[in-house]
């Protein structure tokens, strides 16, 4: 029997997850979208996981949750280390690229730089109000040029020629772009000028006055567009890694981290029953907090979201009804 | 003499001169009534008054305003252009006299620095003091009373903060206007999730004050927000004092637009990260950025130091 690490990563639009080895080794993984139900889409990554592990012996021991759904997922699968994602990205990162100094990261709906020295995360910053250049401003794109975002990297590989496009906003890029395609520009330099864009407004939001050294590590859903990494290679004047695993370093880190922790006697059946959330207002004072509640079954297993503990007599009652 | 309940709203400039004002009506044998904490109620009523590009800190010192209005006789609300030479304060200040003027139907009392125009603060001080009955002499003795007491408890948060820097335990230094470092919607859940991660808390308004332009020009000549300038002058003493540093904004912000940058492009050293409040913002987001921020400092502090100390 070998004993696994189990590492989930429930981000915003995609869920993964990775069963480790003592050697950080990947025995199985999965990666799925989370269409805005965190629980189903966990339900489903352990059911894949168990398939793909079914002929190995091999014994889940520890749980890590990572993610913006992690505190919801680690209370339900009674997860042995909750992280956020940055350390987790980081940990997974550097399991694989010790010598790694900066990690990009875009995803779905935020990006992030890490600064890594001498194996340490040092500094980071992430979007703050804005969501502009992740991946889902890439896909809202690509319906509008009517082209598949996953041929979005070839298409602007072929062009010799990139568009110029205002990268600061969605907003004003979207305009930009519908312009540029207006007055006759060919699609794929429109595309190329997109990809251009991405990596630009990266550097001069998130990016910004960090110190961006080699070796870079590119991850995040959108480091799959081949034409985005050309982009940051252009302008960083040097090479950009990624990696195929590049988007379970999240779920791989949190596995790792979870290792550290005591072991406990998991079971891929523990999401079997039914687990519901469900919100109430407190209304103890003005502030009105909303507590989220998870139940399963009849069962309340945990609650958050109050400032105070006025809430805690509100979630009884909740439980009462 | 009349005696008269004194609204003051506990935002924006109530976080710089609470002390001055609430021993000065005291003094003069009147009753300040401060608002409450900011709650949720005051955000909600400070966004539907407020201009919907105003900051989110103003919009909750319309809240203030909303809560008191019905509560006391009259509610104080200052007029700040210029309170140092060759300085100026934010717009908001410059015009929430007339803002409030506009928006409420209510008595206020109001006060005018603007050293362009030679208005001093203890001008303005006197003045208030006509207003609320008290004849110059009597003024000028309330306010010189309570300049002593507002200094004298400055002088003991200036101290305690510079005892803070002894300690062995991580510390972060929360740089960012006073009135969202205290307030109970903005800057509080921040210091509570530190304090509970045992982090110790420096504030950028417990600065030395004596050290404010010595400091401020080393990052900046001619930064001349008053206010910006005392936050630029902590980051910069503070900066190989701290683990990190934490700078706090509400969106959006003219002056700290500004600073925020030039501090960004010129803190190299010490990790920095930047926490923009607005209205819809979830707590979620904020505890994501300040547990990644922890685990930098403190897996920093142990390859530093060793895990065990």
């Amino acid at each position: 029997m070998t004993k696994g690490y189990l590492g989930i990563d429930i981000g915003s639009i995609s869920t993964k997850g990775v069963i480790i080895d003592a050697q950080n080794n990947i025995l199985a993984s999965t990666y799925l979208w989370t269409k805005g139900n965190p629980i189903q889409a966990v339900k489903e990554v352990l059911k894949d996981l168990q398939k793909q592990t079914k002929n190995q012996d091999i014994k889940i021991v520890s749980v890590g949750t990572t993610g913006s759904a992690r505190k919801l997922i680690g209370t339900i699968l009674k997860a042995t280390i909750i992280k956020n994602e940055i350390t987790a990205h980081a940990v997974g990162t550097l399991s694989r690229y010790p010598d790694v100094r900066t990690i990009i990261e875009i995803g779905g709906q935020d990006s992030k730089i890490i600064l890594i020295r001498d194996g340490i995360v040092t500094d980071y910053a992430m979007n703050t109000l804005c969501a502009a250049g992740t991946g889902a401003f890439l896909s809202s794109q690509a319906k509008r040029l009517d082209v598949e975002v996953e041929d979005f990297g070839k298409i602007a590989l072929t062009s010799k020629n990139p568009a110029l496009i205002a990268a600061r906003c969605t907003v004003f890029a979207e305009s930009d772009l519908v312009h540029k395609a207006q007055i006759g520009y060919k699609k794929e330099d429109i595309i190329a000028g997109l990809c251009r864009s991405v990596a630009l407004n990266y550097l001069n939001n998130v990016g910004k006055g960090k110190k961006i050294l080699d070796p870079i590590i590119f991850q995040g859903g959108v480091s799959k567009n081949i034409g985005v990494v050309k982009a940051f290679e252009d302008i960083l004047k040097t090479n950009v890694t990624t990696d195929e695993d590049g988007h379970l370093m999240g779920a791989l880190g949190v596995a790792i981290l979870a290792k550290k922790e005591k072991e406990i006697n998991f079971s891929f059946d523990i999401m079997e029953g039914q687990f519901e959330t469900s919100s109430i207002n407190c209304g103890s004072c003005p502030n009105n907090c909303e507590i989220i509640c998870v139940k399963e079954g009849n069962k309340l297993i945990d609650a958050w979201g109050n400032r105070c503990d006025r809430g805690k007599s509100n979630i009884k009652i909740e439980q009462k009804e | 003499m009349n005696h008269k309940i004194v609204g003051i709203p506990r935002a924006l400039l109530y976080y710089y001169d609470k002390d001055l004002w609430i021993e000065f009506i005291k003094k003069l044998g009147h009753t300040p009534k401060i608002s409450s904490f900011s709650n949720k109620k005051h955000l909600e009523e400070g966004q539907k008054l407020a201009n919907d590009e105003s900051c989110l800190s103003l919009k909750l010192f319309l809240g203030h305003i909303n809560e008191l209005k019905d509560e006391c006789d009259m509610i104080l609300v200052p007029r700040l252009f210029s309170i140092k030479k060759k300085e100026q304060v934010c717009t908001n200040f410059n015009c929430l006299y007339d803002l409030v003027n506009n928006l409420f139907d209510i008595n206020i009392i109001n006060y005018n620095i603007d050293l362009t125009e030679k208005e001093s603060k203890l001008m303005a001080f006197l003045k208030l003091g006509e207003i609320l009955g008290a004849s110059y002499i009597k003024s000028y003795k309330a306010y010189k009373y309570a300049e002593k007491i507002s200094l004298m408890k400055r002088k003991k948060l200036e101290q305690e903060q510079a005892e803070k820097l002894s300690t062995s335990k991580i510390k972060i230094l929360l740089a960012g206007h006073p009135y969202n470092l205290y307030d109970e919607l903005i800057g509080k859940p921040v210091c509570k999730f530190l304090s509970e991660n045992e982090i110790t808390i420096l504030y950028s308004d417990r600065i030395d004050h004596t050290k404010i332009d010595e400091e401020c020009k080393k990052l900046s000549t001619d930064i001349h927000w008053t206010h910006s300038k005392e936050v630029m002058a902590s980051i910069n003493y503070y900066q190989d004092k701290v683990d990190g540093i934490i700078l706090l904004s509400s969106f959006p912000c003219g002056p700290d637009s500004l600073s925020n940058e030039l501090i960004s492009h010129k803190i190299k050293e010490c990790p920095l990260i930047t926490l923009i409040f607005e209205d819809l913002n979830s707590e979620v987001g904020v505890i994501t950025r300040l547990e990644s921020f922890i685990d930098i400092l403190k897996t920093k502090k142990e390859k530093i130091y060793g895990k065990n100390n």
